[in-house]
Parts: structure tokens; sequence; C-alpha cells
């Protein structure tokens, strides 16, 4: 190939020196690199350029070229073993991303499929410009995607420690794009209803209470505060770029506590009942000698959903109220054998539930509630009780299944066994023994009862507790059976006169009750009338037992009488007790109906039902009923957790939670209260940006309704007649793209892509480090 | 083309039509590319591709293609009219690739070691090329070197005129027998000689003012001669006119021999460099692609 050249050849003496010259500056290359290789440190000089100052740290190539081993010579595997995902992935090790991170925009399939279609439409009426289309028939972008997107492919390093690795040049971005256009003020799409994606979590009509509802308070009550300007309820201070809300207690509770709190309630109970001895017919179980034990027949409550929750909380439990799902447990004539029996079943599962809840804690029985087939927390079940009072459980226990502790330990008493005296109960097992009043208890001096009217009719009407404590109130024995003779029984040592003295003094302590007490209890009186005559007229019953209690009450009196030898005189006095009703020892009866008495919120008993009434805003029991049950309760199912769901989220709902709170449907996937306000985690996933602050300042007199103008007629309040938050109008109208245009366009406010957009839409975060805590 | 004249100073000219042609065809070629280059990298880079891959093959082929005409060259397989043709093409490949080359380093000036050995390479390659057209076009565009005049027959040529001068200057002039006193004409000429002119025909001279395309320092020398021609007799006058001619010629000798000496000087840059650059553009390659990432 090469023409060796005769020395004396002095024409190509020249080419000859020139040639010998190259070679030899070719092998001395050679060895300065190789010289290089042996005497740097590390690979470093063979480095395109400085890391940018973000990775300056970096010093060695394997932490981002992982197939470059890390010797000085191992980079060279790099031609055949070079991987852009694992190279990726080594970014995220200090970038954290989601699983989606190397799909176009870090969004998932289905996210990605869903826009493109909806761009797909737009593209139709808006042709690619010349440049982009050259573009792609040069260079199909889809070959890239297809190979997958990684970090390098747009973020280029060795570029110096000033370079940015994440600008992007506009054809950067549309490259993958159905939708192309040169640039914003120009060709890009109108905008069709940014920024709203759905209905807004909180239900507000805007434009009603601008129009109506302010302009009445203000009238009706012009002390009252009313916004005066969109910034007293929004402030985007704290995340920049979500206008939020301020809370309700600074917004809102000025006009809706109190609906909250059910005081403006016309109709319906205030409170939510939560436990409840339903009304059973008794007749029809009797008729059929299903054993029930004892259950009061004058309750009509209904078993409330709550319950059924929790009785469902087992396989059993569940099969349970499965069965006796269709039934009406208040008329049972028509009920089959197998439905009479799972009754029987129902009737003794919620006498262990009341018992469970009573000799136990709430969370032994809730904390296995099987809503989602999680165990529910200590903190989760005191939520979903309020924390309710043991005694209060307790003294409805004592009301309406005194004998419940004998009933669960030896089982279903029938009338005649009802005595259930101190002397069988003692003698019982101890495992049935509930809480018994203490010696002081036995000795306090109850307060006087109604006093005696003419008729003692009413009296005998007055409600006493079960034989050892007839009386008891919030967990004080107010009033004994027999409690003159009890007395007599447990302290010899009290003389006569003391004994004549406290009977008087009880008979007269009810003279001395203040009026509203004395009113109170002729209430109770006609009340126990009424209750005579009407059991379903019943209410107030605190204190006042009716007649079948009643007649219970001079029964076990009598067969104590008999058991102790107690003089005729006590059976005449209990009979006396039972007819006519202690007035001097009897408890406080109150002009305050327990619903009203517990206006601010909590537990209270009526009738035969233990009800909640919401304590405030963001009332926890609501809450966290909610919370649990929605997520089980599709819309239309008839489930125990979706009936709870149903009873807190209707539209009269205790608590008036859904009067603001929208709730949406989860595609099957039960419903969600949308309790929490907007934040930043919502904002994930979008593809656009937006900083209100900058914009502050460019919006002249007109304010937040130059970009938000507000629409006149619009059926706001019909979106949230569905479930589908999707599916929604808007009070404000979608911002217009050409308001955007007046300062962003060629020469004046930036318009590039990433101004508005980002590519990340669920971010980039580091994670702080996991640094061990030095101990010795 | 430059044209001489008896003794005359030969002047640049414009050049021909078709040769002014020519070259605004091939300036406006090399910036059609160039802008097109701009142009494929721009949306190259737009469609997420990295634009170094693509202004690098363009280099790495066109550096090809002057390397396989350098072999041409070597190997002897072009004709002589065929090398003057590649020739051609090869120097307006040179022009390409200046601009594939400003794309490919981004407009900027290199950061680390390898890169400056690199760009360096590059950049010494590409100036002596452009020294090297320079010099061809030169020598094209003058004319002043007579086609029969090789370097290694100048010092010879040199030293004939240098003795020839010394004849002129040396031979007296026919005076007239009567005895008028004799004009200091020759004294004249021995001194312009003895000035001016012993040096300059001594060895080639004004190798700077060459370099450049000057003739001041000729200039300078033919100045004085017709200064003194001016009060010298006829006789005297045809001697100052052969000497003229003489520096003239000895001045294109002088402009010759540094052409002739840049134009082998040029390529004892330009062909080992792009040895060192070849070595050192291989193993680029190498390390661009086994860090690539798949980009």
């Amino acid at each position: 190939m090469w023409r060796w050249l005769s020395p004396t050849d002095r024409q190509a003496a020249a080419g000859f020196w020139r040639d010998r010259l190259a070679w030899l500056l070719a092998l001395s290359t050679i060895v300065c690199i190789a010289a290089a290789f042996v005497v740097s440190n590390g690979r470093q000089f063979l480095m395109p350029g400085p890391l940018t100052s973000a990775h300056g740290a970096i010093k060695n190539c394997v932490a981002c070229h992982t197939a470059g081993g890390s010797s000085k010579l191992t980079w060279i595997h790099g031609l055949v073993a070079s991987n852009a995902l694992a190279d990726s992935k080594a970014c995220l090790t200090c970038h954290k991303m989601p699983t989606t991170a190397f799909f176009p925009h870090g969004a998932s399939a289905g996210a990605l499929i869903e826009s493109t279609k909806r761009l797909s439409k737009i593209a139709t009426r808006t042709p690619a410009p010349l440049s982009a289309r050259l573009q792609t028939a040069a260079f199909p972008p889809r070959d890239v995607v297809a190979r997958g997107l990684f970090c390098s492919t747009c973020h280029r390093e060795h570029r110096g420690g000033g370079a940015s690795l994440k600008k992007l040049s506009n054809e950067q971005c549309r490259s993958c794009h159905v939708l192309q256009f040169n640039s914003f003020d120009r060709d890009h799409p109108q905008f069709e209803s940014y920024p709203f994606k759905r209905r807004t979590r909180i239900i507000y009509d805007h434009k009603a209470h601008f129009d109506k509802h302010f302009p009445e308070v203000a009238k009706k009550n012009p002390a009252k505060n009313i916004p005066a300007t969109c910034s007293t309820c929004h402030n985007s201070s704290a995340n920049k770029r979500i206008m939020g809300v301020a809370s309700f207690e600074q917004t809102c509770s000025g006009c809706h506590l109190n609906q909250i709190m059910g005081k403006e309630r016309a109709s319906g109970p205030k409170g939510i009942a939560f436990l409840t001895l339903p009304g059973l017919d008794l007749q029809t179980l009797k008729k059929k000698n299903v054993a029930i034990g004892e259950w009061p027949d004058a309750s009509e409550a209904e078993l409330t959903p709550f319950m059924k929750v929790i009785i469902s909380r087992n396989e059993n439990g569940r099969r349970l109220i499965e069965a006796v799902g269709g039934l009406n447990l208040q008329d049972l004539s028509n009920a089959s054998d197998n439905q009479i029996t799972a009754v029987k079943d129902l009737a003794w599962e919620i006498k262990r539930l009341f018992y469970g809840l009573i000799t136990g804690k709430s969370s032994d029985i809730l904390g296995n509630l099987n809503v989602n087939g999680t165990k529910l927390s200590a903190n989760l079940v005191a939520d979903l009780t309020a924390s309710i009072p043991h005694d209060v459980v307790l003294s409805a226990q004592q009301q309406w299944l005194p004998n419940l502790a004998r009933e669960i330990t030896i089982g279903p008493i029938t009338a005649e066994q009802r005595p259930g005296t101190n002397a069988q109960e003692q003698s019982g097992s101890t495992e049935a023994r509930l809480e018994k009043p203490s010696a002081d208890e036995v000795h306090q001096e109850p307060p006087a009862l109604a006093q005696q009217t003419e008729d003692g009719k009413a009296t005998n009407k007055v409600k006493r507790d079960p034989p050892s404590c007839l009386m008891r109130v919030l967990g004080q024995c107010l009033l004994e059976s027999g409690s003159d003779e009890k007395v007599q029984a447990a302290e010899p040592k009290v003389n006569d006169n003391e004994r004549a003295a406290a009977a008087s003094e009880k008979k007269s302590s009810a003279v001395n009750l203040r009026p509203p007490m004395q009113a109170g209890l002729k209430d109770a009186r006609k009340v126990a009338e009424r209750a005579e005559n009407k059991p379903a007229d019943q209410s107030d019953d605190l204190l006042s037992p009716t007649a079948e209690e009643l007649r219970e009450i001079n029964a076990r009196n009598k067969q104590r009488g008999e058991l102790t030898g107690a003089p005729p005189g006590l059976h005449g006095k209990s009979q006396t007790t039972t007819s006519a009703p202690h007035t001097s020892d009897a408890s406080i009866t109150s002009d305050v109906d327990p619903e009203t008495w517990a206006e601010y919120g909590g537990w209270y008993r009526q009738d035969y039902a233990i009800f909640y009434r919401p304590t405030d805003h963001k009332d926890r029991f609501i809450y966290s009923w909610l919370l649990l049950t929605g997520p089980e309760a599709p819309k239309g199912d008839k489930s125990p957790p979706a009936q709870v769901f149903d009873t807190l989220a209707g539209k009269d709902a205790q608590g008036s939670c859904t009067k603001c709170h929208s709730v949406d449907d989860g595609s099957g996937k039960g419903r969600l209260v949308n309790f929490s306000p907007l934040s930043l985690e919502n904002k994930n996933g979008r593809f656009t940006k937006f900083i209100h602050e900058p914009h502050f300042s460019t919006v002249g007199t007109r304010g937040c309704l130059t970009c938000h103008s507000l629409e006149k007629d619009r059926p706001y309040l019909k979106s949230y007649e569905q479930g589908n938050p999707q599916n929604f109008v808007s009070g404000f109208g979608a911002v217009k793209k050409e308001v955007c245009q007046s300062c962003h366009k060629t020469h004046a406010a930036r318009q590039d892509c990433s101004t508005c957009h980002k590519y990340h839409v669920n971010d980039v975060i580091t994670p702080i480090s996991n640094t061990k805590i030095p101990m010795r | 083309m430059w044209h001489t004249t008896d003794g005359a100073i030969a002047r640049r000219d414009l050049g021909s039509p078709r040769h002014l042609v020519s070259w605004i065809a091939r300036v406006l070629l090399i910036a059609a590319f160039f802008f097109a280059l701009l142009w494929l990298v721009s949306i190259y880079s737009g469609a997420l591709r990295n634009p170094r891959y693509l202004d690098g093959w363009v280099l790495a082929v066109g550096m090809s293609l002057q390397l396989g005409f350098h072999i041409a060259i070597k190997t002897n397989r072009l004709s002589p009219k065929s090398v003057a043709r590649w020739r051609k093409f090869h120097i307006f490949i040179g022009w390409l690739l200046i601009t594939a080359f400003i794309t490919h380093s981004d407009f900027s000036l290199p950061d680390t070691g390898f890169e400056l050995a690199l760009w360096a390479g590059f950049v010494l390659v590409t100036f002596s090329g452009v020294f090297g057209t320079y010099l061809t076009w030169s020598l094209q565009a003058k004319g002043r070197i007579d086609e029969h005049v090789n370097f290694d027959c100048l010092h010879t040529r040199i030293s004939e005129m240098a003795r020839d001068v010394r004849k002129i200057v040396a031979t007296p002039d026919a005076i007239a027998s009567v005895g008028l006193p004799i004009p200091p004409y020759d004294v004249w000429i021995a001194d312009l000689y003895t000035n001016h002119l012993e040096k300059f025909f001594d060895r080639p001279r004004n190798v700077r003012a060459h370099l450049v395309g000057s003739q001041r320092p000729l200039k300078r020398i033919t100045n004085e001669i017709d200064n003194l021609s001016y009060y010298v007799d006829a006789q005297c006058k045809e001697k100052l006119a052969a000497i003229r001619n003489l520096a003239v010629e000895k001045d294109r000798l002088d402009f010759a021999r540094v052409h002739y000496a840049l134009s082998k000087g040029w390529l004892f840059v330009h062909v080992p460099i792009t040895y060192a650059l070849i070595v050192l553009s291989v193993l680029h390659v190498l390390v661009v692609y086994s860090f690539s990432s798949g980009a």
C-alpha cells in the first residue's frame, strides 16, 4: 500500500519525513493517553465536561454510569453493557419518583391514554405547524418513546456547573404530543374547563351566598360578620398554588354551627340513635314459645344501623342480620320459623352486646368490627363511640333489661322468675354480678320523689330502678326498692326516730323541690298516666316506670319480702311503693328533656334508645363512622355499613355533614365524604402548574373576577345530586385563554411550555437520608 | 491572475468573473450547509435525541473522507488531474467540517483535558489546512512564480543573479577622450549597489514581506533605482534598467522560495496532527458510546 521512498528521491524526501513525523506523533498521542490513564486519579479526564453544580459532589462515574465499573479501564465494558434503564434508576436513588417514573410525564398509563384521546380530538381541529411535521417526519419521536423515556433523554449532564438540567425547549415538549403548535399566543388551543377538573369538594354556592344569604343575614343581624372580599375566605399564602379556604370557625360557623348542632332542626330527633333496644313482636314470640327472656314490650325503637354493623362483626352476626334484614321486628305474625329463630338469636345477641359493653371495654367489642377487614385501633374505637360513658349503657341496661346479668349466666328468665332479688343475685354466679351499689349508696338519702297526689295513680306510674336500686341517675342511686326497710335491715343502729325523721324528711323533701322540678314531677305523673293508656306515647321515662315495670317491681318486692321474712309492712309498703310511688325518695325529674339537656352535644338516653348529639363541626363520631363505612357503602347498597352511611350522610341527617361536604361515588368502591380541603396532594398528577401570587398585582380592580368570572344561572347545586365528581357545573366560568394571553405573548411575559406545564406531574422529591442515631 | 511586465511590479487583479462566480457559489454552499446542519441539529434535538450524535457522525464521516484523500495520495491511486480535482473536494469538505465542528462543540470552548486535546487537534488541522488553501490560492492568484522555477534551483539562480548585478555595477562607462571631468554616475551606481543591492542579492530576503504578499521591500529598491536613473546618462540608465530587472527577478525568486517552503512546511503540521487527531477521535467515540446510557 505505501510506496517506500527511495532515500535518493529528493522530491519524496519531504513526504517521507512528514509521514515519519505523523506516525511518531500518533504514537506519542497513544503513549500520552496511556500515561494519562496511569497518572490520573480516576477517570475524570475522560469527562466531556464538568457536572452541574447540583451533582458536583459526585466523584465516581459509576454512580450514574452503572455499567462502567470503578477501575480505570472497565468503562470500556459499557460499550456492550450500557443500560439506560439501569442508569436512570441510579437517578432515582436521590430523586424519588413513583413507579411510573419512566412513563411520559411520570403519569399512569390510564391518565396518558385519557389525555391523548382528549387532545386528539382537539388536534383534528388544529393542524400541526410545518416545522413540527418536518421534525416528526425526519426524526419520529415514537422511536425514542418506544425505547423508554429515560432521564438522560431530556436531562443532559456534563455541560458545566452553571448549566440547567431542567431546561427544555418547546420543540422537545411538543415532539411527543398529538397536538402540536408553535407558541402559546398563536396556536395553543382554548382552555376547556381549566382549572376545574371536578366539582368542588365543599358544596358552596357562591352566587346564592352573594345574592341571597349574605344580604339576608346582614339585614337580619347587621352585627354579624359577612365576608366583604374574596380574601376573607381565600388565601394562597400556604402553598402558593391553591387558594385555600379559611377554616370553618373563621368563615362559616357564625351561620352554620347551629345547624350542625341541631339547634335549628325543626323535626326529628336531634341526636343519632346509636344503641337501642328494638321493639319486638312479643306477642307472636310468646305464642311461638320463643324464649328471649325479658324484653320490654313498650319499645318501638328500630334496630339501628350501628347495631347492625356491630352485630355483624363476625360471621354469625352477619348471617343473623341478613336473616332479619327484611323483617318488621314489631310484626312477626307472618314470619317463618327460621325467621323467628333468627329474631330470637338477634334478641340474645343484643343482650350479649349490652352485657359485653358493660362488663368489658368498648374496644373489646368494637375493636373487632369487620367493616373493611381490619382491626380497629383503640383511638378509632374511641372516636366511633365518642367515648360513650359506661354509665350511659349501664343505666340503660338497668332500665331496660334489669335481669340481664342473670340471663346471660343462667339463661332466659320467665315472667315468673322475674324477681331477681338481692339474695338471688348474691347467690348467683359472680360472673353475672353487675355493678352493685356500695354500702354508702345504700344509705344515701335518695331525693324525694314527686309528692303523693290524692289519686296516687300518677305516682303508681313512677318508674323505679331494679330491686337493689330503684332509681339511679348518672351512677348515683337515688331510690332504692324498699329503701326504708333496707336502711333498717342494713343499719340496725339507726333508731326508729331517725328513721321516721328520715322518712318524713323524704316526704317533705318533695315539697321542698324547686317549682320547676315539682312541675317536672307533675309532668312525670301525667306522662306516666299517658303511658299507662298509650304506651307508645311514653317519653321522658327516666323517672317514670311503666305499669308493667311497676308490676314487676311489686312482684320483686313481694318475693323479697317472702324471702327475707320482712314484716308484712314491707310488702304493704312495697306495694304501696309500686302502686303509690315514693314521693320522698323518688328520683329528680326535670323540665328539660334529655335531648335538650344535651344541646351542646354528647350522649343521652331517651325511650329505648341511646342517642348521640353532634358536639361541633368536625365531630369525631360522625366523621369516623362515615370514614369507616364509606368505602363499604356503594350507592343503593343495603348492607349495614351502607345503612350507617346513609343515616349519617342523608339529606336531613344529624350534623348536616353532607349539606356542605360532598359525597363522591367510588365507582363500585363505596362512597367518600370529602372532609379534607383541597391540598397540594390533590394536584398531584396534574399537567399544569400555577402560582397565584405573581398575578395579584396584574388583576386590577376586578381582582379575582378577572380570571374567575362568576356566572349567572348555573345549575351548580345540581352537580351534587349525583355522585360522580367529574360530572359537574361550576359556579365560575373557566379561565379564558385570552385573559392569560393578555400578558403571556411574544415580547411580553414568558410563554414557553414550562411556564404553565410541568413534566413530572407527580413531583420529584429528595427524601431525607436515614441517619442512624449514634447510640453506644 | 498576476501579470508581469518588464521590470514592472505585478499588480493584483480581481480575477475573472467565472472565478468569482465559482468562489461565491462555494461560499454560499458552505453557508447553506452550515445553516442546514444547524436546522437539522435543532430538530434532532427537538425530537428528544442528543444532537451531538448527529453532528458528531457528520464530522466523523467527513473526517473519514479527508483521510481517504490522504491515503489515495499516498498510494498514488489518483491521476494528477484527479488529484487536483480531489484536492479541491478535500478543501471544500474541510470548510464544511468546520461548520460541523462548531455545532458539535456546541459553540463553546473545551472544559476538560481530553476535550482540549481533541479541540486543539482539530483546530490545528483546520488552521493548517486553511493556511495551505490560502497558499494555493495566493500562488494561483499572484502567478508570480514561473513554471520552470522549482525549489531546488532557486539558490543557484539567485547566486547567478548576484553575480550578474556585480558585473553590471563593476563595468565602467565608456568616457570621452577629451579631458572633460568624469561624471560620478558609476560611483552613484556603485553606492546604490553597496547600500541597497549587495545585501538584497546576497541571499534570499524579505521572507516576512513575502509571507504576507507585500512588495514594499522591492518597491523601495526599485524606487531607489528609478530615482537615480533621473540623474544619470543614457548609458547608466541602461545599466540601471538591467539592474532593476534583476532585482525584480530576484524578488520573484525570493517569493517563490518562501512559498515553496511554506507549501512544504504546512503539511508538516497538517498531516501529523491529523494522525494524532484520528487516535483521539477513535478514543472519543469509544468513550462516548461507553458512557452513552443508551442516548
